[in-house]
């Protein structure tokens, strides 16, 4: 279908999901809210996941970070299944490999900016966070604000905060659930920029979700989803543009 | 996570705390502020009644008796290090005012009391001038009772012959705490110095001196008790002595002391546990505005067990924080009572500053926030990161086991800190197995509500109760907790109330207004009509006047007393009930404030020598009805049969004894009578005049000075009780008031939704009335009975008194918790009521 950076068949993808399916009970019946997705995301691709509301795209988003468990099927993170692992050991892979990206930026409201950008650096115990920090910041162009509080900034504001933090400790998978989804046009567009510059710049694989076709335009690939299946995987503005 | 990272989180997390937890604090605060003011007020308050123990007696320990103190005794008290020794001894003497040389002037019977050095260890006698007896007294001087000035027209600065001595009055006594105890009040009172008495050639008369030997002991009970008993032993065998401890009143004080500190322990208790409901029900609501930032940190990496780490250190944080508050306030509160109870406290001395008391409310408080927050930390434990993606994604409920540890570990560690602050396990276990029982059946009846109305057909009702039902029985609207919370505050609140108001009327109703004011000891048969004619003359009322004849318990049922006290040995107080010499009187009729409780009273014809015994005397004694109790009647063996035993109400102050036998048998003894009445002032003054006279051998013990003291102990600690009392209900109804609130401030939303559809504000607030309302109709009726029977428990049980069923107080508390749920949940809610709903709809 469409070229992938590297071979499909000899390397192991970044991120895998095989024959997931996840149901939750709703009052008396079950819903199944994906329905035996199978997935490959091949390590510095860009994946946008596209589909209307209540299409099971951020329930994907949450088995890829091991934020929730699969009902059936496999959720390999480089190679490894994570849908058996314990929650400390899935907290420390999303310490290690994953950073997020919110549609509610979910700052936390009592750290700085500034304090916020360190937190994932602090956790893996790195000591120049803080000189880390700034750089981000200044990468995002906020160097200026980052004594500030949340409640302080404007949402694009935030929205960069919150990618200067999911990059901060250079995680491998950065995972995105509707980042543009609270700005208006304009600014979600400088976000959106922004966030694959960095992508493209620290070789960072991403999956993002939203229900914006725009996006797609910048991305490797397109994964429609419609009532919790894949309905077709396509290949974004991004791959149309490199050379065959 | 290392452990300076955690502590710069946790510093950047206290930024949020803002007004979010200052009900936190505050709730908080007032909980241990109650346990910190009970604590330091009952401290201070046993303190104070200790300290006026200790005037009575004047020290902590005496040796008295007709002899000075034995060799071995003396020896004993010179082996103890520390202790302070004072003599002290008085007597009966003639005292004349010297008109001329050569001449004598008008004389009277006076009480001597000289002193030694040292004395007095606590209180003593208030002087005029005021300053302290040793500078006062030399061998050539004395203070006198005005009394004695008056009757021989004598000023200060005059001179007094005393047993043929010259001796300058310096002084006046006004007052003398540790006369009641002492003076057989013959006369007034004059005081010498020991070398002033030596002077005089007065004790070598053989009158009747009577020796004490004061004693201060330093150390604390264990040292008193240990010395105490050590003595006890040494005199077991001397009739001449006794031994006394500032700790030993008559029995109604002991028990009312006794009372006073079972029940402050359980005010603690209580104000304690209204302290905890509010700490888990501020907690769980923080907690439900931080779960989108819980599960942000989830998403970012920190495992579980950090994320409550974080969390429970901002509890602990937080307690500290509301625990050091409470702390300062509780004092401050306990330094106010006294200023403002001066009229009524006997005491004004309350040493405010207690230590211990705000360890203990610091330890409690953090102890009992860290315990409740336990069961809501787990929620966020449990709480899926997965959270962050989707809103409505909720924990998984708990497994069993989890439960069971959480309830477990609550429970436990209640009963650990309720045995620490009662100071008793089996108090503390029992205490917290019933508090555990309540909410058990709160939590059940709050299920069969939510059900039954679920059930219940709606379609009839006006939409508010319609709304207001309905909103009961919708799924996890937090119902169950909610009401065993209520239920359990109401339970407190109401349970302390009763028993604070029970044990006031018995307090006051203990001492009787007919008691008597004097006694006459050692009047001889034939001058009894004597003394009668003069009270007579005198209008004395409630006269009053038994025989009394002193023998020695020589077996029990034929075992030896040597034998059945020395099976005892080391238990003083019962080896003493074998040996000490023991009143016997006769009586045909049952004497008044005694109630026989097992067979009957003399009413046996076949046997000719019954004894009534006082029962817990009769169970010191190991004897029963039917027991045969061997007595040396001066020299006489008889033997009589225990035919009924009786409950005495010591707290009459009648003239009691723990053995009655049955008439016929002793009136041929030698004996005496002990006569009381009730009479005062000039009348008695001319009553003890005419003895002194035609029956100087009576001698005259004024019982009203130590029935106004002991009155006024009792007083003491129904105030106490009452102050406490009333304290730990304000604190329970301010908690009270929280913990509803709380629950009620998550309904913010739903209201703004219900405005959205078109309610008026009216209606919504009619709907919140009705929901309340019924939870506070349900838990005040659980609690409040709970709570009277709680309290019937602590009475009859816990303090041996006895409990009417507070009817009037169960429908008030009924009443109160109704219109507390309701108006809670209407104040909670007008900040929602009166914001335009899309501003709460907006914040997602």
């Amino acid at each position: 279908m469409s070229p992938s950076p590297r071979d499909p068949e000899t390397s192991t993808p970044r991120l895998e999901l095989r024959g997931v399916s996840r149901r939750l009970p709703s009052g008396e019946r079950e819903l199944t809210i994906l329905d035996a997705v199978d997935l490959r995301v091949e390590a510095g691709e860009f994946v946008a996941v596209l589909g209307p509301s209540g299409s099971g795209k951020s329930t994907l988003l949450g088995l890829l970070a091991g934020l929730d468990r699969p009902s059936e099927g496999e959720v390999l993170v480089d190679g490894r299944a994570i849908q058996a692992l314990g929650e400390d050991a899935l907290a420390r892979l999303r310490r290690d490999k994953i950073g997020f990206v919110f549609q509610a930026y979910e700052l936390l409201g009592n750290f700085t900016a500034r304090e916020n950008v360190m937190l994932p650096l602090e956790l893996a115990g790195e000591s120049e966070a803080g000189r880390r920090a700034d750089e981000l910041l200044e990468a995002v162009g906020l160097s200026e604000r980052g004594h500030h509080y949340p409640a302080q900034l404007s949402g694009g504001e935030q929205q960069r905060v919150a990618l200067a933090r999911a990059f901060a400790h250079r995680p491998s998978i950065l995972l995105a659930d509707e980042p543009t989804g609270n700005l208006d046009g304009a600014t979600g567009h400088r976000v959106l920029d922004l966030l694959v510059d960095l992508q493209r710049r620290e070789g960072t694989t991403l999956v993002l979700v939203t229900h914006d076709p725009e996006v797609g335009e910048l991305a490797d690939r397109l994964v429609h989803l419609r009532d919790g299946r894949v309905q077709r995987i396509e290949a974004g503005g991004a791959a149309r543009e490199q050379p065959a | 996570m290392s452990l300076r990272l955690a502590l710069r989180w946790l510093i950047r997390e206290t930024r949020g705390w803002g007004g979010r937890v200052v009900f936190f604090l505050a709730c908080l605060a007032v909980g241990v502020a109650a346990v910190v003011a009970v604590a330091a007020l009952s401290d201070g308050v046993r303190e104070a009644v200790r300290a006026q123990g200790r005037q009575l007696l004047a020290a902590d320990l005496v040796v008295g008796g007709r002899r000075p103190a034995p060799e071995p005794v003396r020896e004993r008290l010179a082996r103890e290090p520390g202790l302070s020794i004072a003599e002290v001894k008085e007597m009966a003497s003639m005292a004349a005012a010297p008109v001329a040389p050569g001449e004598r002037g008008p004389s009277t019977l006076v009480q001597l009391k000289a002193v030694g050095p040292g004395y007095p260890f606590h209180g003593g006698p208030r002087l005029d001038p005021d300053r302290p007896i040793a500078e006062l007294l030399t061998p050539r001087t004395a203070l006198a009772e005005p009394e004695l000035l008056r009757r021989l027209g004598l000023e200060v600065g005059d001179e007094l012959l005393l047993g043929g001595q010259r001796f300058e009055i310096v002084g006046r006594v006004l007052d003398e705490p540790d006369r009641a105890f002492s003076g057989f009040a013959l006369g007034p009172r004059v005081f010498v110095s020991l070398e002033g008495l030596a002077r005089t050639p007065l004790e070598g008369f053989g009158s009747r001196v009577t020796h004490r030997t004061l004693v201060r002991v330093p150390g604390g009970d264990e040292q008193l008790d240990r010395l105490a008993s050590d003595l006890q032993a040494l005199i077991a065998d001397s009739p001449f002595h006794e031994v006394e401890t500032w700790r030993e009143g008559s029995p109604a004080l002991q028990e009312g002391l006794r009372n006073a500190e079972r029940f402050l322990g359980l005010v603690a208790l209580l104000s304690l546990l209204v302290g905890g409901l509010g700490v888990a029900r501020t907690v769980q609501a923080w907690l439900a505005t931080r779960l989108r930032e819980v599960a942000v940190l989830k998403c970012l990496g920190l495992r579980p067990r950090e994320v409550v780490a974080l969390h429970l250190a901002q509890v602990a944080l937080l307690a500290l924080a509301g625990s050091l508050v409470g702390a300062a306030l509780g004092l401050a509160l306990a330094a106010a009572a006294p200023a403002f109870l001066a009229d009524l406290l006997p005491v004004t001395e309350i040493a405010i500053v207690q230590p211990a008391a705000v360890l203990q409310g610091l330890g409690l408080g953090l102890g009992v926030a860290l315990l409740f927050a336990i069961a809501p930390l787990a929620e966020v434990r449990r709480l899926p990161p997965a959270r962050v993606l989707r809103s409505d994604a909720e924990p998984p409920p708990p497994s069993l086991a989890a439960r069971a540890a959480s309830a477990l570990v609550l429970v436990g560690g209640l009963a650990i800190l309720a045995s620490a602050q009662a100071g008793d396990w089996r108090l503390g276990l029992g205490f917290t197995g019933g508090v555990a029982v309540a909410a058990l059946i709160l939590a059940g009846a709050a299920r069969l509500i939510v059900r039954g109305v679920g059930a219940l057909p709606r379609s009839g009702l006006p939409f508010t109760l319609r709304h207001g039902l309905a909103a009961l029985a919708r799924p996890a609207a937090g119902t169950t907790a909610a009401l065993v919370a209520l239920g359990l505050g109401v339970l407190a609140v109401l349970g302390m109330a009763v028993v604070e108001d029970q044990l006031r009327e018995q307090l006051a109703s203990s001492l009787p207004v007919n008691a008597p004011s004097v006694f006459f000891v050692d009047v001889q048969p034939d001058q009894w009509p004597l003394l009668q004619e003069a009270l007579a003359d005198e209008g004395a009322r409630e006269v009053d006047s038994v025989p009394m004849l002193m023998a020695r318990l020589s077996a029990v049922d034929g075992r030896p007393v040597e034998e059945l006290a020395a099976e005892v040995e080391g238990d003083e107080d019962r080896r003493w009930v074998f040996t000490r010499e023991q009143r016997l009187t006769w009586a045909d009729e049952l004497p008044e404030a005694n109630e026989i409780v097992a067979g009957a009273f003399q009413a046996d014809p076949e046997r000719p020598n019954e004894i009534s015994v006082e029962r817990d005397f009769a169970a010191d004694l190991g004897a029963g009805l039917g027991s045969v109790l061997s007595v040396d009647v001066q020299g006489v063996p008889m033997d009589f049969v225990v035919t009924s035993l009786r409950e005495v109400d010591w707290g009459s102050f009648r003239i009691n004894f723990f053995f009655v036998v049955e008439p016929g048998l002793l009136e041929g003894a030698p004996h005496s009578r002990l006569a009381a009445a009730r009479i005062e002032g000039e009348a008695l003054q001319r009553v003890q005049d005419r003895l002194a006279v035609e029956a100087p051998n009576v001698t005259v013990v004024r019982i009203r000075d130590l029935l106004e003291r002991v009155r006024g102990i009792l007083g003491l600690i129904g105030l106490g009780v009452r102050v406490l009392g009333t304290f730990t209900v304000l604190a329970g109804l301010a908690i009270l008031a929280g913990v509803v609130s709380a629950g009620a401030a998550r309904r913010g939303r739903e209201v703004a939704l219900l405005k959205t559809l078109g309610a008026t504000r009216a209606q919504v607030a009619a709907a919140l009335v009705a929901e309340q309302a019924l939870v506070g109709l349900v838990a005040g009726t659980i609690g409040a009975i709970a709570g009277a029977v709680l309290a019937g428990f602590v009475l009859t049980r816990g303090m041996e008194l006895e409990f009417s069923p507070p009817v009037a107080a169960v429908l008030g508390g009924i009443a109160l918790s109704v219109v507390l749920a309701a108006t809670a949940g209407v104040l909670a809610s007008l900040g929602a009521l009166r914001r335009r709903p899309i501003e709460v709809l907006r914040r997602g």
